[in-house]
């Protein structure tokens, strides 16, 4: 690669091909009507052969579509295209870098393999969807400021907190982390990309598809999907349309999800610099390792419990049809045999991100390296073992439940064993309190209290009491807001020079902080106590007591909601006009941070030599990794951040 | 350590614990017990409120006093000391906090037993869920029906719960017990009341659009009250004439979704029962026949503005005959002959 001439990058394939055969959206808008057109034929001419009537029906067709459709698109906008060429025996070249690297802002809405350039086409979706969910969530909240119904209808109320976590747990907290990963592990490793870039570009455009698909059922006639995003049968065998939405989104995240990680699966596995054995890699990749192996373990059990509710609707099969000798039940086990480990998907990675900062800003090694790392895989392994307390009140079997509480309240242990060797880490070290920091420290508060609340929910006899109350709500939001949402926060802020070249407002930062930090305990805090006092989950409607607490829960919440815009402002000002970053702002040690800001297309120009540990601060003349020196850049080569 | 570090950490840490104390003791984070079960789930909870205000303090404690002993001075770029580890540490916190969770696993393990022990005489409750009503049926008093639970005081119930349709959760907070009822299974849920009053029924399972009005009540009384309502109750069904339809409208849970003046419910899910004349009309049947035909076949007419498939089809084959006359006796409105033409 390093032969090749830097014009060479991005002018090989510009032949003049007629603007509806280029890959873009131009193709993929009608290769999404022609796949409509084949999928809808089909339907037709089988319900013809089959004599049902009537032949065009509205719920078959869109359910078909739900499939069809996105293949269009992703045709269309050319993530097949190589794939293709190799399969009809056109000409391919295997080292063909023509889409890698972003030289415009155009850049990031085209297919690109550069594992950079999807890094941040994740991070962009993922604000998207986090905007679209928070606006569905404000709606919730507006509604639940008063007793009674005001603006809008049972149905549609249970829609809009099912949108609102499917949004936010599928296509905002699960990928944002694969997003950010995308970016800065290849470069952590010292590797000049993923392993598969061609299936990596696959990955992220997958990710649209589920989205566009559960925020589309929105507008479907009948409301979108009302299940919650736990979608339990066979109430959601028997709903409206929208409910097909939900069984289709999933799969799409879900298949982003799996690829992503088979990904970074082998980018870890086989593309590490020389010298980086695995107890010198960042607790980044560690904590993505353990990761990935959760998604690729756990995922396709969440893809086939929506396949058998969506069987069960239009193939009348009798998975959970409970007159037919279907099991009601297996829809739970299934469900959470991939949404418990689901929890440590969202909250590992974020793990990783936290080792790297709170070392970096505190200037000192990170306390304990190795039972770090083993902790993550002791998380690992208790985590596929923990599902059913999500059922301790489901009626289940009886017997399971004492176990299931004893390995639910063991995973604090290694949870523990982080958070105690966090706070060792800052112990005695040299504290910046810069926006990644603070949200560090917000996490360290937030996330503590989630854990304590999760004690309280693992013994048995509590959780009968707490289950499917408000509590759960407020615990939840403490993991995965005050828990993996602001470790997200943390690590855009902490690597937003490495990826724009820009240093972001460190003012604005803070007080974005202090905004979130501040709205997200009002919010929250109170649902604990109404939670347990007797305010059940999932209700549109409540009683007059909890009146007050709602109303100021929901000021709160838009309080909350408003914090964004400070952030929305800061990146795209920051981006455009902030200072320009030096390579290694932080001073840091890892990889990323030893090559320029942003980095070169191929990332290095020499492969590094890893020589030490990732966190030798203090050390006094300790180094992480070796570069060449870099040759003189180019300046087209440089990527348009 | 300095001493001067630990009676600092020591003071940060009892400030914490003193702020996490008052926090649990100001507020009323549990309903009131009603129950004996709930009287040891509260046990349970200051347990793991002891455990987390320690949890609490110490981390609390230790985070600011980094933050203000290890804020960098402005133009200090320098490091901190290189220090990997400490292995006694290390399994310090690795055993304390196994042994708090063996505690409260332990702990919580007998509280389940005790709390699912339905000693060998209890009281039988079936209880029947539907989308968006209860149904309560005592099997030893006469087969008794109820919308509403009357359970009496200090003796041990047991409800044997199933549903209709989809899955459901019975609640009582002041019981501070829950169980699912789910479409195929027969769940239990063991309750001794212990304190006389009345206290709401809550679904906490999402079970479709009326589910957050899927309530009721439970009504604790005194043994000889609870005997006096079971005779009263079963003269009053069988006696035909409004008191019977009123009673099978109460028994049936209608009141949860439709609104009806003289049975002074209120439900907003389904239409009302105060105009079934204009419906009738519109539906193009004579009044007692469109209120048969609503009640057993409810999809064959829906009034506009109600979705269909919501409200159970099989009263036809649940409710005896007789007691769907006096139903359709007591919802024919009296005015229905006035306004005739």
């Amino acid at each position: 690669m390093t032969t090749a001439a830097p014009a060479d990058h991005h002018t090989t394939e510009a032949p003049r091909r007629n603007i509806l055969l280029r890959p873009g959206f131009l193709r993929a808008a009608w290769m999404s009507v022609l796949f409509f057109g084949i999928g809808a034929g089909i339907m037709v001419v089988v319900r013809y052969l089959e004599g049902w009537e009537p032949l065009w029906k509205g719920d078959v067709i869109t359910t078909v579509s739900l499939t069809m459709v996105p293949l269009g698109f992703l045709a269309g906008i050319g993530v097949f295209d190589y794939w293709v060429s190799y399969a009809i025996g056109r000409p391919t070249k295997p080292d063909d870098h023509s889409s890698h690297g972003a030289y415009s802002w155009k850049d990031y809405f085209k297919v690109n393999t550069d594992h950079k350039v999807i890094g941040v086409q994740y991070l962009g979706t993922n604000l998207f969807f986090l905007l679209a969910g928070g606006l569905v969530a404000l709606i919730m909240r507006a509604e639940l400021a008063r007793p009674g119904m005001q603006y809008v209808d049972p149905q549609t109320y249970n829609g809009l907190f099912s949108v609102h976590a499917a949004l936010l747990i599928f296509l905002v907290i699960v990928p944002a982390f694969a997003g950010l990963a995308n970016y800065v592990l290849p470069l952590m490793i010292g590797a000049p990309d993923m392993a598969f870039p061609r299936l990596n570009a696959l990955s992220f455009w997958l990710l649209p598809m589920g989205g566009t698909i559960m925020l589309a059922s929105l507008v479907v006639p009948g409301g979108p999907f009302a299940t919650g995003w736990t979608g339990y049968a066979p109430l959601a065998v028997h709903q409206p349309l929208g409910q097909v939405f939900f069984n289709m989104g999933v799969q799409w995240a879900g298949a982003s999800s799996i690829m992503t990680a088979l990904n970074f699966l082998v980018t870890i596995i086989t593309m590490r610099a020389p010298g980086m054995t695995f107890w010198r890699m960042p607790l980044l990749v560690w904590a993505n390792f353990t990761t990935s192996l959760l998604v690729v373990l756990a995922t396709p059990f969440i893809a086939g419990s929506q396949f058998f509710v969506m069987f069960d609707r239009v193939m009348h099969t009798n998975f959970f049809n409970v007159s037919e000798g279907g099991y009601t039940l297996a829809y739970q086990h299934i469900f959470w045999f991939y949404s418990h480990p689901a929890v440590y998907i969202m909250v590992l990675p974020g793990f990783g991100i936290i080792s790297e900062v709170i070392s970096i800003h505190s200037r000192k090694p990170v306390f304990g390296y190795r039972l770090m790392a083993m902790s993550l895989l002791a998380i690992l392994v208790l985590g596929f073992s923990v599902w059913a307390h999500h059922m301790f009140v489901a009626g289940m079997a009886p017997w399971l439940r004492v176990p299931m509480m004893v390995t639910t309240l063991l995973i604090a242990v290694p949870t523990g064993i982080k958070v105690f060797s966090w706070l060792a880490t800052m112990w005695e070290g040299k504290l910046h309190f810069t926006t990644p920091m603070l949200f560090v420290l917000g996490f360290l508060s937030m996330f503590l209290l989630g854990g304590l609340s999760g004690i309280y929910l693992g013994s048995v006899p509590i959780d009968i009491h707490a289950s499917d109350t408000y509590f759960v709500v407020a615990h939840i939001h403490y993991v995965l807001f005050g828990g993996a949402l602001f470790t997200i926060f943390a690590g855009v802020y902490h690597w937003f020079p490495k990826m724009t070249g820009r240093m972001y407002n460190e003012k604005l930062g803070k007080l974005h902080f202090w905004l979130t930090f501040i709205g997200f305990n009002c919010t929250f805090l109170p649902m604990h106590l109404i939670g347990l006092q007797g305010m059940p989950r999932r209700v549109a409607d409540y009683a007059p007591a909890f009146a007050n607490w709602n109303m100021f829960i929901s000021i709160s919440s838009f309080a909350l909601g408003a914090s964004t815009i400070v952030f929305l402002y800061n990146v795209v000002v920051s981006w455009r006009f902030g200072e320009r970053a030096p390579g290694n702002p932080w001073n840091a040690l890892t990889i990323e941070w030893l090559v320029s800001s942003p980095p070169p297309v191929f990332n290095f120009d020499e492969i590094p030599q890893v020589v030490g540990g990732p966190y030798e601060y203090g050390v006094p003349g300790a180094r992480h990794a070796i570069l060449a020196p870099a040759r003189e850049p180019v300046p087209e080569e440089v990527p348009a951040g | 350590m300095r001493r001067g570090a630990i009676v600092q950490l020591l003071v940060l840490g009892l400030l914490a614990a003193g702020f996490a104390t008052a926090v649990a003791l100001l507020f009323d984070w549990l309903p009131e017990p009603a129950s004996r079960q709930a009287g040891r789930i509260d046990f349970l909870y200051w347990l793991a409120t002891g455990i987390s205000i320690f949890v609490f303090a110490v981390v609390t404690a230790v985070m600011i006093y980094s933050i203000v002993h290890f804020r960098v001075r402005p133009g200090d770029d320098t490091d901190g000391p290189p220090i990997h580890g400490n292995t006694r540490l290390e399994i310090a916190w690795t055993l304390i906090p196994t042994l708090l969770v063996i505690v409260i696993g332990v702990a919580s393990a007998i509280v389940l037993s005790q709390n699912s022990n339905a000693g060998s005489n209890p009281l039988i409750v079936k209880v029947t869920a539907q989308q968006f009503s209860w149904q309560f049926a005592y099997p030893h008093n006469g087969n008794v029906r109820s919308a509403v639970l009357r359970l009496p005081l200090n003796r041990t119930v047991e409800l044997q719960m199933e549903t209709r349709d989809v899955i459901h959760s019975f609640w009582v907070p002041e019981f501070a017990q829950k169980q699912d009822v789910v479409p195929g299974l027969v769940t239990t849920l063991v309750i001794t009341p212990d304190r006389i009053g009345t206290y709401p029924v809550i679904c906490t399972e999402l079970c479709g659009l009326g589910h957050a009005v899927m309530r009721s009540e439970a009504i604790v009384m005194s043994a000889a009250g609870f005997e006096a309502w079971v005779k009263g109750n079963a003269s009053a069904v069988s006696g035909g004439g409004a008191a019977a339809g009123k009673a099978v409208f109460a028994a049936q849970g209608c009141g949860a979704c439709h609104t009806f003046k003289p049975a002074g419910a209120t439900g907003k899910v389904g239409p009302g029962l105060d105009s079934l004349f204009k419906d009738a009309q519109l539906a193009g049947l004579s009044v007692p026949d469109f209120i048969r035909q609503s009640i057993v076949d409810p999809n064959a007419y829906v009034s506009p503005g109600f979705p269909k498939n919501v409200m159970p089809g099989n009263f036809g084959s649940s409710v005896p005959k007789s007691q769907l006359d006096a139903l359709v006796n007591y919802l024919i409105p009296p005015t229905t002959k006035v306004v005739s033409p």
